[in-house]
């Protein structure tokens, strides 16, 4: 692993990120007006009465956490997606760069992003809502890293299938994202969800992240039970879809794709 | 025709698609600081074999070693050392010049890239580009730029695809001479593929004709020419394009009456 390639490779979607307002929409626009809409419906439902009170706050750190996975997604896909769209891909695999260094370049990059993110939803959350997620504590973090890590883990997966299918498959990046977001408890808990839903949520790691979060707001100690599962889970979808990803990587290489982005 | 350690070299290589042959067995050596133009009618083979040869397509089989490297497996060590250019590929948008310089300076590993692109920038006689953003240049501009970002590292083999296609005859001149200019001061191999036949002339020392993805003819611009008993190169090329033709016709009439094989005999 190169530092001077990752540093090149940070250096260019920071510059891209810089020169592009709309791209400042990831991190700013559209997770406001999420937590704007979900905090004022939590709100409603919490002042209609007493035994609702805990629906505010749910739903917005559910969705602050949802974004939490959202952007550490969406700085992989969009980022490998961002040398499609400039038609790059050719100039970039005839440089050193391995595809590892690049994953990990936009991986970091995403970091840096998310920090933004969640500064902003933070900041929104208290001056609208008086809701400050620091306040649940530092058990937020293994949380947050959890949900990185899927966010990471769905990336690959969507990564995977635009080398395939093309660009056309950059639907699925969020359309994943959403069929997650509707699976995974972000709001209540998953056995909320119609039957056979459920069983199928009850698995997901992000669902059981989303779980360690609500025991969180509902004052209880840090359920390390989930988490652990969670972790578990979390690693093997990283693992599946990081393999999932070289192998259509070869497939890419092997019947020149290539020439599609060229 | 190559010395002992070439940068390229290429045995046996073999890539299909589908039903298709792309290449069908091509053995390619480029010698260190050598110029040879790669050339074919469309379809011939030509691009598949470049991104063999760069390890982006990976061949059916074959081997590929790459300035000293086998590919696939030292791909990155072996790219440090190439730089490749082509002619219908953009640079980035978003990206001014020099951003992007250095930017492809990073993923070329050079540590302090900016004394290596005001040089570079100096050298090519476009600091008048340097602030302009990417997608502003013109054809030639960005070639131009391109092949900046290409040679950045100083590599030992250049690779360019069609470097002069769509530029204007004084551009494309212009475009020659440079890469004349840094194959003298630098000792790079170039490996050329262009369907001008007067540039292959002007750039290259060695030609390879390719045609249906074999290699059809090996030698310099004058062997060749007179291998195909032609005046020039472009009359090899014309004679090379006129046989895939005919044999591309043989073939579909064979496929339809069912005597492929025999057809041919």
């Amino acid at each position: 692993m190169s530092l001077v390639r990752l540093r090149a490779i940070v250096q260019r979607h920071w510059i891209v990120l810089r020169r592009a307002p709309h791209r400042w929409f990831e991190i700013s626009f559209w997770p406001v007006m999420d937590v704007l809409l979900w905090g004022s419906l939590g709100a409603f439902v919490a002042q209609e009465n007493e035994s609702s009170r805990a629906g505010a706050p749910y739903l917005l750190a559910g969705m602050v956490m949802f974004w939490t996975f959202t952007q550490a997604q969406f700085a992989i896909a969009l980022g490998v997606n961002e040398e499609t769209w400039t038609r790059n891909i050719l100039n970039v695999l005839t440089t050193p760069v391995r595809e590892i260094e690049y994953v990990v370049g936009i991986a970091v990059f995403g970091l840096l992003k998310l920090a933004a993110c969640l500064a902003t939803l933070t900041i929104t959350t208290i001056v609208f809502f008086g809701f400050d997620l620091s306040d649940v504590g530092w058990g937020v973090i293994p949380i947050v890293m959890l949900l990185v890590i899927n966010g990471w883990a769905l990336a690959m997966l969507t990564v995977g299938m635009v080398l395939r299918f093309g660009q056309s498959a950059e639907i699925l990046i969020w359309g994943f994202n959403y069929a997650l977001m509707a699976f995974s408890g972000v709001f209540f808990p998953s056995e909320y969800l119609p039957d056979l839903l459920a069983k199928v949520a009850g698995v997901l790691p992000t669902t059981l992240a989303f779980k360690a979060l609500r025991a969180l707001l509902d004052g209880n100690p840090l359920p390390w039970g989930t988490l652990g599962w969670s972790l578990v889970g979390s690693v093997i979808a990283l693992l599946l879809t990081t393999s999932f990803a070289a192998w259509l990587l070869r497939m890419f290489r092997r019947r020149g794709f290539v020439t599609r982005y060229s | 025709m190559s010395g002992p350690n070439p940068v390229v070299r290429a045995r046996a290589v073999v890539k299909r698609f589908g039903a298709k042959t792309a290449v069908g067995g091509v053995d390619l050596d480029v010698a260190p600081a050598e110029r040879v133009g790669l050339l074919g009618p469309n379809g011939a083979g030509k691009t598949t074999t470049l991104l063999m040869l760069l390890g982006v397509v990976t061949p059916d089989s074959g081997s590929i070693d790459l300035v000293g490297h086998r590919l696939p497996r030292h791909r990155t060590k072996a790219l440090a050392r190439v730089g490749f250019v082509a002619g219908y590929l953009p640079l980035p948008e978003n990206l001014k010049v020099r951003e992007a310089l250095t930017i492809f300076a990073g993923f070329y590993g050079i540590r302090r890239p900016q004394p290596v692109i005001d040089a570079a920038i100096d050298r090519f006689g476009i600091a008048h580009l340097a602030d302009q953003q990417s997608r502003e240049l013109s054809s030639g501009q960005r070639t131009l730029v391109s092949i900046v970002k290409s040679t950045l590292h100083r590599p030992d083999l250049l690779v360019l695809d069609e470097p002069t296609a769509s530029l204007d005859p004084d551009v494309a001149g212009r475009v020659r001479t440079t890469m004349l200019e840094i194959h003298r001061e630098t000792g790079a191999a170039l490996l050329v593929t262009s369907h001008n036949m007067r540039e292959v002339e002007t750039l290259c020392e060695r030609v390879v004709i390719l045609s249906q993805g074999t290699v059809a003819a090996d030698g310099t611009p004058s062997e060749v020419a007179a291998a195909f008993d032609t005046d020039d190169l472009e009359g090899a090329f014309l004679e090379v394009a006129f046989r895939a033709r005919h044999a591309g016709a043989d073939d579909r009439l064979g496929d339809a009456s069912g005597e492929h094989e025999g057809f041919h005999r």
